[in-house]
């Protein structure tokens, strides 16, 4: 006759460890292939929006952004942000400047095109359409999600660059011109490839697309 | 040509990831906003560890002060800085106040580092105590001189001194450091305003801010002085023709 022995509790917790541990050590490998698991990805035409025809899409890798543009603080820089969009020119165009958790910045049209990337000259092409003045004069609150033009040290210099706040800025007010808002999608953002040691990442993510939600 | 770009391209790929926006505004690292909100418009950053820029020359390191410190400091800066308005910091490219201690220039002390392409003046909070609300002064006169050259010409002050007076090749090239008020009639406030014409005019500026009726009861008796007041004044209205010396 076999006696049946009986687990101790050592045991059961040493079994129940093992179990977790399978558990975890699997569930990571779904995690670290899938970085967008956790992220919502936003559906515009879910939302109802007060004024759609200020509303622009993003969208990234993990997902769309919903911006809000304010054509009432910079009715210039919006003009020519909202001519962009609809014209498509956003569209297949590198992240190429990504600072985890700081900002991103995108908008390269010369040197940034996902056929044409050219490394050496990223974040220095223009979009053609020559350069615009800085709108500084309305306050703004640069707050996390601002969406704003980017520039050269000089001011009046804007063009088709644009970056989008991860954190708290108050000092960029009256130094940068804003043209929106993140107000949906903002873990996309964070999501995108950055790089530890440098501002520009190889192998850099994409806007897919940018569109605005009212032609 | 190429050689360039590779190096350009070298230096934009090295920069530091981690730094935050106001690194990015004014190209000084480890600073965190202190206040914000003042009369004039000027921000006050301060350091929250040491930190070193540029190279050679240009070497600029300053280290991080006690919260107690700078509370202690700020009203007293704040008097002295208010006194300028918001338009004319604007005209004189002032908007960042970066306030730190043991500040050095390629290792030799200092009391300010202004750089009116970033907007900033960086100050040394333990700077002099005897002295400081002036120093404050004389450091915005670098900053009024760093963006407005054109009205400080330097030959033409240099004619206001006695014929055989030469200055030093620069600021730190002499050991004319006195910063006490002088008591000689030769047209020089302090020991320090023989070093260069430009650490001279900023000397006068600041007696004239911090000090006025002492310096233009010297001026009776020093014509050289006198010109000297007068050439500042009359520049600075240049600039600004609602600035108030009172």
């Amino acid at each position: 006759m076999i006696k049946k022995l009986k687990q101790t509790v050592s045991e059961k917790f040493l079994l129940i460890f093992v179990i977790v541990l399978t558990v975890i050590f699997f569930g990571s490998f779904i995690t670290m292939k899938n970085k967008c698991l956790f992220v919502k990805n936003y559906d515009p035409e879910k939302i109802n929006f007060v004024n759609p025809k200020n509303i622009a899409i993003l969208n990234a890798y993990c997902g769309n952004v919903v911006i809000e543009l304010y054509p009432n603080v910079s009715p210039k820089s919006v003009e020519r942000f909202k001519m962009l969009i609809k014209s498509g020119e956003y569209n297949n165009i590198v992240f190429h400047r990504v600072i985890k958790n700081v900002l991103v910045q995108a908008g390269d049209l010369e040197f940034g095109e996902k056929n044409n990337l050219n490394y050496t000259y990223i974040g220095t092409g223009k979009s053609g359409y020559g350069t615009i003045k800085s709108e500084l004069e309305n306050k703004f609150d640069f707050k996390k999600g601002t969406v704003a033009l980017a520039r050269t040290d000089q001011k009046n210099t804007e063009d088709s660059q644009f970056f989008i706040l991860l954190q708290d800025a108050p000092l960029f007010e009256g130094e940068y011109t804003p043209v929106g808002k993140v107000i949906y999608g903002l873990e996309v953002l964070k999501k995108i490839k950055y790089s530890e040691k440098t501002e520009y990442v190889l192998r850099p993510d994409f806007i897919n697309y940018f569109e605005m939600l009212v032609n | 040509m190429k050689f360039i770009k590779i190096i350009l391209s070298i230096l934009i790929f090295i920069s530091p990831a981690n730094a935050n926006t106001i690194f990015y505004l004014i190209k000084i690292p480890n600073l965190e906003i202190h206040s914000i909100k003042s009369v004039n418009g000027l921000k006050y950053l301060k350091a929250i560890k040491p930190f070193e820029v540029g190279i050679r020359d240009n070497n600029v390191t300053c280290f991080n002060s006690s919260e107690e410190d700078i509370e202690k400091k700020l009203p007293l800066i704040e008097k002295n800085l208010n006194r300028y308005s918001a338009a004319f910091l604007n005209i004189i490219n002032l908007k960042y106040i970066v306030l730190c201690e043991n500040l050095s220039v390629s290792q030799i002390s200092a009391a300010g580092v202004p750089n009116s392409k970033t907007k900033t003046l960086v100050i040394d909070i333990k700077f002099n105590e005897e002295h400081f609300e002036r120093v404050l002064h004389h450091e915005i006169f670098h900053m009024i001189n760093e963006s407005h050259k054109q009205n400080f010409f330097y030959e033409k002050w240099k004619n206001f001194n006695n014929s055989e007076f030469k200055y030093a090749e620069c600021s730190t090239c002499s050991n004319r450091l006195g910063l006490s008020l002088l008591k000689e009639n030769k047209g020089f406030v302090t020991e320090y305003s023989m070093s260069t014409p430009s650490e001279d005019m900023a000397e006068v500026f600041s007696f004239i801010m911090t000090n006025k009726e002492k310096i233009e009861d010297k001026a009776l008796i020093d014509p050289i002085l006198k010109k000297k007041i007068l050439f500042i004044k009359k520049n600075i209205f240049k600039i600004d023709e609602n600035f108030n010396f009172n």
